[in-house]
Formats: C-alpha cells, structure tokens, sequence
C-alpha cells in the first residue's frame, strides 16, 4: 500500500445502517433504515496530508487503491506544513455485548415501545409530543501502510421524547433522552415521558431568571457539559497546536482547585466508547487536568509527535472524513462534598438542572451553555423555579471559581459537532458549586 | 448510467406501491486547509448518494444509500418503512411543470482543483497581513460542483447543476479570537476581503474593556441574525410545527407579529445557497412571502405536510444531503424592509455569537454569548467590550427593531442585512 513519495498511508472504511423512528403527536411520520458506504483514504507525502474521500470502496482492490494513493499524492504536493506522526499505541478492547441487540428487533416492536413513552408524555395540560428513535450500526475496517488492520462492529441507539405545554400564549419544553452502546434501552422508560411532560408543565409557573455574576451549583448533568465545553475541547491538541487554545503552553499549572480531575476515556464502555481510534490507536484514560494542575492534552498521532504531553487515541471520525482529535468519555471526578455542603455554602444563588447544549470559543477561553431549567438557592435551600438560564464565563477564571465537588458522578449522552462532523460522546460530574458564575436570564427580578 | 438507474427503480418500485420518487446526486470537491501559515491538508471527495421514497394508500416509506449496487436493498428498505407509518390524507406527488425560469445555482467557472483551494488560501493570507498583531490559527478553502436529480412515477424528471466555493479564516491575538467566511454558488468570493476582517477583528478585540450590565442597543451582523433567525424563527415558520402546537406564531397568521418595516420571505431564485428551481420532492418552487410588512402571511409546507392539514404546499421541501428524506426548510431566507444608517447612535455591535443552538425554539428565549463586541457610534466601529452575553426573546424583539442596514450578506441559507435592535440585556 505505497509510491514512491509516501512517507504513510492508511485507510478506514465505515458501513453503516441507520434506522430511525419519528412519531409526532400520535402519528407516525416516518419510520425507515438507510445504508452507507464510505471510506477515507490518508496519504502523507513529503510534507502534509492529501487526503481522498470516496463511498464504495475497496480496498483488496490494488489496482483502485494505486489510483486514490497517487490521486491523495498528488494532493498532498500542495501542502507545505512538515507533519510527522508519533508511534502509535496498538491494541483494541471489546465491543461490550448488547444486553438486547437493537439489530435482532423488528421495526414494527421499536416503534411500538416508542409509541409508549411518546403517548406517556401526554399528560393533562400538554399539547404536543413527539419522540425519536435513532440506531446506527457501524462496521469498521482499517488498515495502514505498516500492515496494521483492524476491524469492528458497533451499534449504538437511544430515544428523545418531546412535551410541550402551552397557556396564554405562552409555551414550554421538556425534553429527555438516552442513548446507549448496551442494546435496545427503550423498555420500561415510559416515566422519561412523563417526566419530559412535567418539566413543561412546570416551566409554564416558573418565572424568568434574573441574569448577574452570581454562586450556582451546576447538576451533574451541566456540570459534565462544562466539563466538556470548558475544559475538553480546550486540551484538545490540534487546537492547542494551532495557537488556538487558552491551555496551550499550560502543562502543569495550576488552573483550578485541588479538588478538580477532568478526565477523557474513549475506552469507558459508556456512548463515546471506542474500541480503538480512528487511526488505529489504544484508547486509554486520559487525565486532562489532575488535581487542578494540566496534565495532558488529547491526541492524534500528528498532533502528540508536535506537542507531546499525553497520548494518541483521541483520533475520531464520521465515514470518509478524517480523524479529528476528539472527546469521547469525559467527566469531572468524584469529590468530597455532600450535596447539603454544596447547597449551604453556596447560601444565595442559582441551582442550574439539565441541558439545552453548549459552545466555546477555546482561543478566547470563552463558553456559554444553557440549562433546561434552574431553581432559584435562598439560604441554602432550593426555591423556585425559573427558566431560560444559562452559563457563561472565562474558562480560566470559572475553574478557580469551583468551590465544592459532590460525591456522585452520573453519565449523560449526546452528539458532539467540531469540524462538520459529529461523534457521539458521554459528559459526566458530580454536583459542583461555582463561585462567580455569569447567569443568563432576561428576568427583572 | 443515471438515467437507466432511475428508469430501473421507478419501474421495480411501481411495481409495489403506487408511487416512486428517487433524489440522486452526484458530486465532486476538492479542499485545503491551513494550520497557522501552512497548507497542511488537501483533500478531493466524490460522492453518490440514493434516496427513494415511496407511497401507497396515504403511507410513505424512505431509505437511502451510497451505494449504486445497492439499490434493490434500498428499495425494500423503503417498503418495509413504509408498512409502518401511520397512513395519512395524500394527493399524490407533483406531476411534471414547465419550469421556465432556472435558479442561479451554477456558474461553471467553479472546477474542482487544488490549485484553486490554494489560492483562496493564499488571498486570505495576503488580507490578513493587513493586521500583522492577529496570528492565523486555521483556513479552508473549498470548490464543489454536484448534480442534483429528482425524478418520480408522474414523469417528473429534473436535473440541475449546483457549484459552490467558500473560504473561512480563525485568526488570534492574545487571547482575542477573529473569524470570517464567505460562500456563495458564483466564484465571486472575495477572499482578501475574508482575511482582513478575520485578522481586523481579532487584533481589535484584543484592546475589549469590559462593560456594564444593563439594556443597550444592539447592531446583530448577518452572521449573528442568521445564527438566531435559523435556530427560532424558521422552525416556528415550519406548517409542521405550527400544526403540531410547538410554534409561537401559530396563532398569528393574518397579525402583525414583526415590526412594520420587516419583510421576510423565502426566494428560491436569490442568488444565494439554496438557489433552486424546484424543491427537494420536485414542486416547482417560488417565492414564498412569510412576513409583510411585519404582518405574518404564510408559513411552510412540504406536499406531506400540506396535505395532511389541508393546506397548500409551498415547496418549501429541502433535504439535509442525499441520506435525510425531505423536510420543511427554507431555500434562501431573505430580509428586507427599508434601509437606513444604523450605527450613527451608540449601539453594540455583534459579529457573532457562541450557543445559539441551545436557545429555546418554542418560547424563542436564548441567551448567547457575544464574539467581537463592539461598541458603534458615528456610522464606525469605536471601542471593543471584552465580554458580553445578550440574553432575550427573540419573537420579541422582532416586534420593535431599532432599523434595518444597508447592504446584505449570504449566511448559509439566508441572504441577511445588519439589524439594529432596541433595549437587550446585556451583562457584561
């Protein structure tokens, strides 16, 4: 698998099948499974990369595979960035066994037990549901120009539900959702749907947020998204090589409390979880920050060879695109706190529950994410509700601010996007209470 | 090959249901990226994809493929979907048209080639010098040209050819960040002019000074509008949710639901991204006035939609890539209204902004945070706010705007000017 002029070359081939389910206020509005073919062929020639992305590929194929590596050759002649690669880690870990393979069940039996928690939802009060349900199988074939190959079967799959509930004019959501690598998770979650209805039940008596620099204990839901829009995408090396990064240079200080461990694992069996990465690596435990000191940074194998500091095996990619270096598992560890602790020092504040997603602009060290909902904190006590809240700040002052970490850790799923590329991935953390938090609201009081 | 692939799935899908649709496209590209000052990538891509749809008795069933050999698969993917949707009032997919007018969705000057990447790469260099302070972090330039294919069991039978070239830049300064982009389907960019606003606003915002919290007035960029107009406002323009009870216009067709200057419309023949003669399941597509004169006048359907609620459709239908069936979207969203200076009083203004995508679609709250705000006065950028989040409801803030700027940009699928808004909180 090589010219004269390539220095490496690999190639990764993705077949997928995707199904999914919609059902809108009763209706089932479309149900189906679509199938895909791409691959992305990598050539480094004497510089940088020339890169190919083709669907149907094959790749025991020399005489097309000789056509693409000259085509990614001569590609690759444009470049002028000197990229070298750091020797990778090799070993993959096991697929977990579904508990029930989403592949074995009928279309007809998902969109029965969709039906159950979308038509749960439709409490008294609600005026619209809907609930989706989305599966992928993924099959992985990979092979370099040193002779490594391996190959993988994935299959990941998980539902949203949906309630709207209006009066006056006035409408709100409530939204759950879970997502798995375990197997069809759909059984028995008929109290998600009934949970999403009361949330936007509740929102409709809750008022608006007064917006200021206040304490806010984060869930541990919006604390793993900080986690991850704060601290992740910051220590990943491909932005910390281009200068674009406020943890860039950073190794070993101390950006936050003793108390802070930030960790990336693509080889924790939970929705980011990787076998092994897309260029062929051993994922691992990766501590990002340990004990509020920086202690590595996520990396491919281009981006370790430039900057050291941590370990290849964060590559990941979408078919035919290239590996990006991304998270997959990541979750601030376990602290001290009792949950009573983190409310009492936190007095007067804002407790911030659940997420609508988030975004950051790592160069300037700059996030913003929003809550689902919050509760107001009035001595030490959770009253009421209010809604439309979210969080902003400066990464590096927000993590001084960490006060308090609870003592229990829970895992949410969801999508990541860098790049035009989406992967899925976990956030976690205990409860944690922050000291001079940027909330957003538009309340008056 | 295409021509008898179709005939083919059209013929073995009639054979099972009473109508076949089939979108197919067929594309090539070509990209190059830069980290810091270097070309550090380049990549070609060519894609196929399949999508077939069919319906029988009110039930439409969907699947799509990337692969040609696969298209019998494909096909009975879509029939066994179709068995399980729940069947609906139908009346039947669009027949042929005469389509007189072509949408500029093509310019043939745009070819796939490196060396074309590279010297969009190279134009935002040489603009970017301008501001020797900022560093470049990361670039892209791209060339693509596709083929578009609908074709259905009525005859409807339409090709059209798409291009599409863009440039982006990611500049730094301290801790300042600056970023610029352009597109368009004409290889009419202007990558210079990307490369100095990229650098200009990095080095600028390096000098932010904090600010008060409290109402200020503010100058939304078309990059900024188009992020909150595309995550609030086209969803709730969408007869899907309208009819589903999630959006807050519903209420309001034949009403005054924006400011009386405003017009918002979808013009498929815009020069813009989404140029298109015909919508994504092969209606013939127009004009489509959503806002006149701040009056709400219409909202928008696919064929499925329309006919379940006895509207009429808009062709209004779009599709995500060849994999997605058809959705309710808008082709080019355009607003317009009359023009004046809006920045000779103070107001800030803001390039950007970061979590729009987690504002709330249904009661239209979001609160975002701002890139590159700036304080405006006198027609000019005056000094730079280092942080600022802006938090409002954006169905309300729609009813009084402050003014609507001279000019007007391409932002994905929208053709946007700058909007002047009245009294947001800001905090700073």
């Amino acid at each position: 698998m090589s010219l004269p002029g390539i220095r490496f070359s690999d190639v990764r081939c993705v077949r997928a099948t995707s199904t999914h389910i919609d059902i809108d206020n009763g209706v089932v509005e479309s149900a189906g499974t679509s199938f895909s073919d791409t691959a992305l062929v990598r050539v480094l020639g004497p510089r940088g990369w020339g890169m190919i992305s083709v669907n149907n590929l094959d790749p025991s194929s020399k005489k097309e595979m000789d056509r693409i590596l000259a085509e990614g050759l001569a590609l690759a002649g444009i470049t002028e960035d000197p990229v070298n690669l750091a020797e990778p880690g090799r070993g993959e870990h096991k697929v977990p066994s579904p508990k029930e393979d989403p592949l074995s069940l009928s279309l007809e039996e998902k969109t029965r037990v969709l039906s159950g928690i979308e038509k749960a939802a439709k409490i008294p009060g609600i005026v619209s549901t809907r609930a989706t349900y989305i599966e992928r199988s993924e099959g992985v074939f990979y092979t370099d120009s040193s002779g490594y190959e391996n190959r993988f079967t994935i299959t990941r799959s998980g539902f949203s539900v949906l309630a709207v509930a209006r009066r006056n004019g006035d409408a709100q959501m409530g939204r759950e959702s879970r997502h798995t690598i375990h197997g069809f998770n759909l059984r028995h979650q008929e109290p998600m749907g009934v949970k999403a209805g009361e949330t936007a039940l509740a929102l409709l008596d809750a008022g608006a947020a007064k917006g200021g620099r206040m304490r806010a204990v984060l869930d541990p839901e919006l604390a793993g998204v900080f986690a991850h829009e704060a601290v992740g995408h910051a220590s990943e090396g491909d932005l910390v090589k281009e200068g674009s990064s406020v943890l860039a240079g950073r190794i070993g200080e101390q950006i936050g409390p003793g108390i802070l461990t930030i960790v990336d694992d693509p080889s924790l069996p939970e929705f980011g979880f990787e076998p092994v990465d897309a260029e062929g690596c051993r994922t691992a435990r990766t501590e990002v920050v340990s004990r509020g000191r920086v202690n590595a940074y996520l990396h491919t194998r281009e981006t370790l060879a430039a900057l050291g500091n941590g370990d290849s095996g964060h590559g990941r990619a979408e078919g035919g695109e290239p590996p990006l270096v991304r998270m997959s598992n990541t979750f601030i560890e376990e602290g001290d706190s009792t949950l009573e602790e983190i409310f009492s020092e936190c007095r007067d504040g804002i407790l911030l529950v659940g997420s609508r997603g988030g975004q950051v602009d790592p160069g300037r060290g700059v996030f913003q994410f929003n809550a689902e909902y919050g509760y107001l904190i009035e001595e030490g006590e959770r009253a009421r509700m209010v809604r439309d809240v979210s969080l902003s700040g400066e990464i590096l002052s927000t993590l001084h601010g960490i006060l308090l970490c609870g003592k229990e850790r829970e895992m949410h799923q969801g999508f990541c996007g860098k790049g035009g590329q989406s992967v899925p991935v976990s956030d976690g953390s205990p409860h944690i209470l922050l000291s001079d938090a940027v909330v957003g609201g538009s309340g008056a009081d | 090959m295409a021509v008898e692939l179709i005939e083919r799935i059209l013929a073995a899908g009639g054979r099972s249901a009473q109508e076949v649709e089939v979108y197919l496209v067929e594309g090539t590209g070509v990209s190059a990226e830069l980290k810091r000052e270097a070309v550090a990538t380049a990549t070609g891509s060519r894609e196929w994809g399949l999508s077939i749809r069919i319906i029988d008795r009110g039930r439409i069933g969907t699947s799509a493929t990337s692969s040609p050999a696969k298209w019998e698969e494909c096909l009975a993917a879509a029939l066994s979907s179709m068995s399980l949707t729940t069947p609906q009032e139908w009346r039947g997919l669009p027949d042929p048209a005469d389509l007189r007018r072509s949408a500029p969705s093509y310019d043939e000057r745009v070819v796939p080639e490196p060396s074309a990447a590279q010297g969009f790469l190279g134009g935002m260099l040489e603009g970017a010098r301008k501001h020797p302070e900022s560093k470049i972090t990361s670039g892209s330039g791209s060339l693509a040209r596709s083929e578009v294919t609908i074709a259905n069991s009525h005859g409807v039978h339409y090709t059209a050819l798409r291009t599409e070239v863009s440039c982006s830049l990611e500049t730094i300064c301290g801790q300042s960040t600056g970023s610029e982009f352009a597109h368009s389907p004409f290889l009419e960019i202007d990558p210079l002019w990307v490369g100095e606003r990229a650098a200009f606003f990095a080095e600028h915002s390096s000098k932010g000074q904090p600010m008060e919290t409290g109402p200020f007035d503010i100058l939304l960029s078309p990059v900024a509008l188009a992020q909150l107009l595309g995550n609030i406002l086209v969803p709730a323009l969408s007869g899907r949710t309208v009819h589903a009870g999630r959006s807050r216009l519903a209420p309001l067709l034949g009403q005054k639901c924006m400011d009386g200057r405003i017009d918002l419309c979808d013009d498929p023949f815009a020069r813009g991204m989404g140029a298109t003669a015909w919508d994504a399941e092969g209606v013939p597509a127009s004009r489509l006035d959503f806002v006149k004169a701040g009056v709400l006048s219409s909202f928008a359907y696919d064929l499925k939609t329309a006919y379940r609620y006895g509207a009429k459709p808009t062709g209004s239908a779009v599709r995500g890539g060849f994999s997605g069936g058809p959705a309710i979207g808008v082709h080019n969203l355009v607003l317009d209204g009359p023009r004046e200076e809006i920045g000779s009083e103070r107001a800030l203004y803001v390039h950007d902004v970061v979590g729009a995508h987690t504002a709330n679609p249904v009661s239209g709250d979001f609160s975002v945070e701002c890139q590159n705000p700036i304080w405006v006065e006198g027609g000019g950028f005056q000094d730079p706010v280092r942080k600022a989040m802006l938090s409002g409801n954006l169905f309300d803030a729609l009813r009084g705007i402050g003014g609507i700027g001279a000019g007007a940009r391409i932002v994905g699928n929208s053709i946007l000017p700058c909007v002047r808004f009245k009294g947001m909180q800001v905090i700073g």
